[in-house]
């Protein structure tokens, strides 16, 4: 079953964040899960949206299973959720661990699909 | 090399410190990001996937050991310890965090470095050939016009809002190493048969969506118009080019729409009504920049060194990178010398903090303190002696930056991609490792010879795979990585736009492809073809044949 997830970028060092009840974290093995038709992932969304301090371009994405754990679906944001693949030291992925794999291993869109309302950024 | 004055830095002081306080408002809130965003992008900030990204603005590609060191020093302090170089020969950062930004950009400016004009709407950055002043290819030092547009064009208020960016390359020799082709503007300097220098003027290429070469829109411009000329151009743009549409607003689709022939005929007609006098360059300060780049410190030398010599005959590994990396010097005794950043399984374009103040403290000792950037993505030390060059490549073959493969298979362009880049469609980079990985062998490279692979992650084509021989884009094909590949482009003199090979392949196959095209040009090489040439020969049957005969 597909999930969503809120994600964003934080304002002050532009690091990938997932959204978790109320707060922005680091790692999407902790980001908050919504089911496909949650309003209250829309609602989150907006808040987003609205602050000023805190991250910018919120947006939610489509989650999907891996491996047991959770991965979004577009290649994209896992690449937003580990880290660069040609320097695996680098990003998120550096802490390895199951739900690093997880991403490794998912399958699916590289990009155009995956981001719900796709902003377009230029 | 052209050293600022006193405007120069007034310019930069000033920048940083509006740019200071513009963050710092950001970072309380009192301004929205929809505020922000063009003020951040206006000083080379844009936001990545993993975080922001600076790009730093390299002016024709040069930089001294001071700058070179001070971007290294950054790269440290402030990023992971490495710098990307790209096809424009600009410097990304890909981990910057906006707290820092302001500390960085006072950084550079202290080595007369910013990154200004590296993103929106202006005339950007300019490129020039990265061999200017040592080539003994040159008619003219092409850093001294490059140097005159980028102080001309620096905050032109009539062209801060074009209705796209704008892109001006630069060079004064046959062998075209600046890719002037393909940019908005392309600036050949050559003397004609009474011997007056002046430009031929190319207008309207461009990659992208829509790939132009530019068409010749003057044979030749006497150089004492070149601003004028330029300005000209740049109001014919300002009016007339699209608005509506981003994909249709670069000057190359009005060259285009309007033909090269009319397009030419209302620039000269913008050109004879408007007096020239306030615009051209005044003599006394032409020869204040020509000043600036007059030869200096070079010795009088025997044209052949013993020491060069005799190193290539006793060290097969430098014999190679002799042939590949060392380039003839217009002066006896001098050789330019390439610093690749293409070692198999590195991420082509990248340069670690530690290799930068390799090259830096190189460049102090041994090529009178001068280091260029190529369009392609290596480094260059420009006026090194023949006697010197194996003292270079014993240090720089410890650094890791003495891969003998310019102009070969590995020597492959590569954008950042899906790896870093908020607009990819797909990876570049692992592909172009994983090309470069099947032919780590530098003698099978150099048996295949010049081959020139570029790939970009999108359609934007900063990895100018249009002009790559053998060109590969990354595309998303029902939503997995996929790459369109072309061959027979060129980005040198003998310019084209490549042509489509068959359908995309998924990213496994790529690597495989490209072995598979190697083959067929090896069977079909008649004596002396590069790649290029057998292609352009046997047309594109054998090479389809080969890399699609399972899919038939
Ligand atoms: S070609 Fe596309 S993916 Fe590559 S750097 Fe340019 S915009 Fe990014």
């Amino acid at each position: 079953m597909t999930m969503k997830a809120l994600t964003a970028n934080r304002l002050d060092d532009g690091e990938a964040v997932f959204w978790m009840g109320g707060r922005w974290v680091d790692r999407f093995a902790e980001a908050q899960l919504w089911g496909d038709q949650d309003p209250d992932a829309d609602a989150a969304e907006a808040h987003a949206k609205s602050e000023l301090t805190q991250v910018v371009d919120a947006y939610l994405i489509d989650v999907i299973e891996s491996e047991g754990g959770y991965a979004p679906l577009s290649y994209r944001e896992r690449v937003r959720a580990m880290g660069p693949t040609n320097k695996l030291e680098h990003g998120k992925q550096a802490e390895g661990g199951a739900s690093i794999e997880a991403l490794v291993h998912a399958h699916g869109a590289a990009r155009s699909t995956g981001r719900v309302n796709l902003i377009k950024r230029k | 090399m052209y050293r600022y004055d006193e405007i120069d830095r007034a310019i930069l002081t000033d920048r940083v410190a509006e740019f200071r306080e513009q963050a710092t408002r950001r970072l309380a809130g009192l301004i929205t990001e929809d505020q922000f965003k063009p003020i951040r992008l206006m000083n080379g900030l844009y936001l990545q996937l993993h975080a922001y990204m600076l790009r730093i603005a390299i002016p024709y590609g040069a930089l001294t050991s001071a700058k070179l060191r001070k971007l290294a020093y950054i790269a440290r302090t402030y990023d992971k310890g490495y710098g990307h170089f790209t096809t424009r020969t600009n410097l990304q950062l890909h981990w910057i965090k906006l707290r820092d930004a302001p500390d960085i950009l006072e950084h550079l400016a202290e080595v007369e470095l910013h990154s200004i004009q590296t993103s929106g709407n202006c005339i950007r950055n300019l490129t020039a050939d990265p061999h200017a002043g040592a080539t003994a290819d040159e008619v003219d030092d092409p850093r001294v016009w490059a140097e005159a547009i980028r102080q001309w064009s620096t905050f032109h208020p009539e062209f801060s809002f074009l209705p796209r960016k704008f892109k001006i390359a630069v060079t004064a020799a046959a062998t075209d190493r600046a890719a002037i082709k393909v940019y908005d503007i392309g600036l050949r300097l050559h003397r004609a048969e009474d011997g007056e220098l002046g430009f031929e003027v190319l207008v309207g290429g461009g990659l992208g969506r829509t790939p132009y070469l530019g068409s010749t829109i003057r044979k030749h411009l006497p150089t004492r118009h070149l601003l004028s000329y330029l300005q000209a151009i740049l109001r014919v743009y300002n009016r007339a080019g699209r608005r509506d549409n981003a994909w249709k607003a670069r000057i190359k689709i009005l060259v285009s729409s309007l033909g090269a022939e009319e397009f030419a005929r209302q620039v000269e007609e913008e050109w004879e009504r408007e007096p020239r006098d306030g615009v051209d360059l005044p003599d006394e300060e032409l020869a204040r920049i020509r000043a600036a780049f007059a030869p200096q410190g070079f010795e009088t030398l025997p044209p052949v060194s013993a020491a060069f010599q005799s190193a290539k005959a006793n060290d097969r590994a430098f014999a190679r990178f002799a042939r590949h990396n060392v380039k003839p010097h217009k002066v006896p005794g001098y050789a330019i010398v390439d610093v690749s950043l293409k070692a198999p399984g590195e991420t082509p374009g990248d340069c670690s903090a530690d290799q930068m103040d390799v090259v830096a403290d190189l460049a102090e000792r041994f090529s009178h303190d001068e280091v260029r950037v190529s369009y392609e993505q290596n480094l260059i030390l420009p006026h090194v002696k023949l006697d010197d060059v194996p003292q270079v490549y014993a240090e720089l073959e410890a650094a890791g930056l003495a891969t003998p493969n310019i102009g070969l298979i590995s020597d492959i362009i590569a954008c950042p991609g899906l790896d870093y880049c908020a607009l990819a469609n797909a990876r570049a980079i692992p592909i172009a490792q994983d090309i470069a990985k099947r032919f780590a062998d530098p003698e099978r490279a150099e048996v295949v010879g010049e081959l020139k692979i570029k790939i970009s992650g999108c359609i934007n084509a900063c990895g100018h795979h249009h002009v790559g021989h053998i060109g590969i884009l990354g595309v998303d094909k029902k939503g997995e990585e996929f790459y369109q590949l072309t061959l027979g482009g060129s980005g040198a003199e003998d310019a084209e736009v490549g042509k489509m090979l068959g359908p995309a392949l998924p990213a496994d196959k790529v690597a495989d492809a490209v072995e598979q095209l190697v083959e067929v040009y090896m069977r079909e090489r008649a004596e002396g073809e590069r790649f290029l040439d057998t292609f352009r020969r046997t047309g594109m049957s054998p090479f389809k044949e080969a890399v699609y005969a399972d899919a038939r």
